[in-house]
């Protein structure tokens, strides 16, 4: 019997660099397969802080649905405020990061290509995680604490199955794995370092266009289970709001797909596929809008409704 | 009169209480009252001028025809423009499941 290979986080950081400088580093998150090479030096330390449980796999460019190059920016300012690139396809789509930043560059471009090419799934804008075999999708706009709910379920049992899309198989109906590290922003970072001696979150990264983001790393069970699906059964749409009590109001099926279906990576793309796609989830998941200032309270409301909402015995935390 | 029809392709779902309608010619999504949802139902059977649409609409529904005159007239240009509802020299056909 063939070991499994090591963790990222096992192997020797000089490997890690070696393969990122040659033949790259092949990162199966799942839906999507990402091919990364560099010779951006502070890249394989970052790398390995956040993707630490995924398997160490080098070369496998072949099989990748995303390549990227992250590399050292060329010229002569390189001697005074070094930077680092990101090359895609021969192009440069984003404006150079610092030299000591490759990650956040790396994870938004890969996030930027994942969301033009992976067109086999319907994207939703929006966090997905999993327990007991269904999965609930946090659809959200930008600054909601879609990640910060979403990396905090990922932390109380929950899997993490994506931070950012909601990958939805058009054939299956099942939510599909693009497992990355979840992007936290500013004050969410100590709100989840506090919520459990179990995060592990990467490097910060001030000045970012965002502020400062930091990744928590998605766990060994999550990794493990990255190629499995699971049965979509609820939309939560939170909202973090200063001083509220946790409030659950529900949400429309037109509301809900209004909230898939608009804010959706490759809605239009896909055309009728992506039509029938967000209106079967519309019509199938109960939806609610979640209102909270107490992230425990509302993960403590949340878990004790999900049983129930698995089974179809009820439809929504106040039922 | 013009007639107008249905788009070729076009699909008409229910979705909660209101109708979702996707338009395959341009691409785009609409979520219709019953009053737009009705209008595409009716055009599905064939094409038909504005004003018979109304005719058509008040029939069915009982309502007085110069009620559902400025209800048809406030959504139609939007079925229009969302490629949903075209001129019958334009492709269409009934495709429409209510």
């Amino acid at each position: 019997m063939t070991a499994p290979p090591p963790s990222l986080a096992e192997v020797e950081l000089r490997d890690v660099r070696r393969a990122l400088a040659s033949s790259g580093l092949l990162l199966d998150v799942g839906a999507a397969r990402l091919h990364v090479r560099g010779d951006s030096q502070a890249l394989a330390r970052q790398l390995g802080a956040v993707y630490r449980c995924f398997p160490w796999q080098p070369g496998g460019g072949e099989a990748a649905d995303v390549h990227v190059v992250l590399h050292q920016a060329r010229g002569l300012r390189r001697w005074w405020r070094p930077q680092v690139v990101l090359r895609i396809d021969g192009a440069y789509p984003f404006e150079p990061f610092p030299a000591d930043s490759p990650l956040p560059l790396l994870e938004w471009g890969c996030n930027w290509l994942i969301g033009r090419r992976l067109n086999d799934l319907l994207l939703l804008h929006a966090g997905a995680v999993e327990r007991d075999g269904a999965a609930l999708l946090l659809p959200a706009m930008p600054g909601s604490g879609k990640s910060t709910l979403t990396a905090a379920l990922s932390l109380r049992g929950w899997r993490l199955l994506s931070d950012e899309f909601g990958a939805v198989d058009p054939t299956t109906g099942l939510v599909q794995p693009l497992l990355k590290p979840v992007a936290l922003k500013n004050a969410s970072i100590e709100v989840i370092r506090g919520l459990s001696r179990e995060a592990v979150i990467g490097p910060a990264f001030p000045k970012t266009r965002k502020g400062t983001v930091a990744h928590l790393a998605p766990d060994a069970r999550a990794v493990a289970a990255r190629g499995i699906g699971a049965r979509p059964v609820a939309v939560v749409l939170p909202r973090w709001e200063r001083g509220s009590p946790t409030r659950w109001e529900p949400v429309s099926p037109s509301q809900a797909f209004s909230a898939l279906a608009f804010n959706a990576f490759n809605y239009n793309l896909l055309g009728e596929v992506g039509f029938r796609t967000a209106l079967r989830l519309a019509r199938r998941c109960t939806a609610w809008r979640l209102v909270y200032s107490d992230l425990d309270d509302a993960l403590a409301q949340l878990d004790r409704v999900w049983p129930g909402l698995v089974a179809g015995a009820v439809h929504g935390p106040q039922a | 009169m013009a007639a107008f029809g249905l788009a070729e392709g076009a699909l008409l779902e229910p979705v909660g209480e209101l109708w979702a309608a996707f338009s395959p010619l341009s691409g785009e999504t609409l979520l219709l009252n019953d009053t737009g949802a009705a209008i595409l139902e009716i055009l599905a059977e064939g094409p038909r001028s504005p004003a018979a649409v109304v005719d058509q609409l008040s029939e069915d529904s009982g309502q007085d025809a110069g009620v559902l005159g400025p209800l048809v007239t406030d959504c139609w240009n939007t079925l229009v423009n969302a490629g949903l509802v075209c001129p019958v020299d334009a492709p269409r056909s009934a495709t429409a499941s209510p």
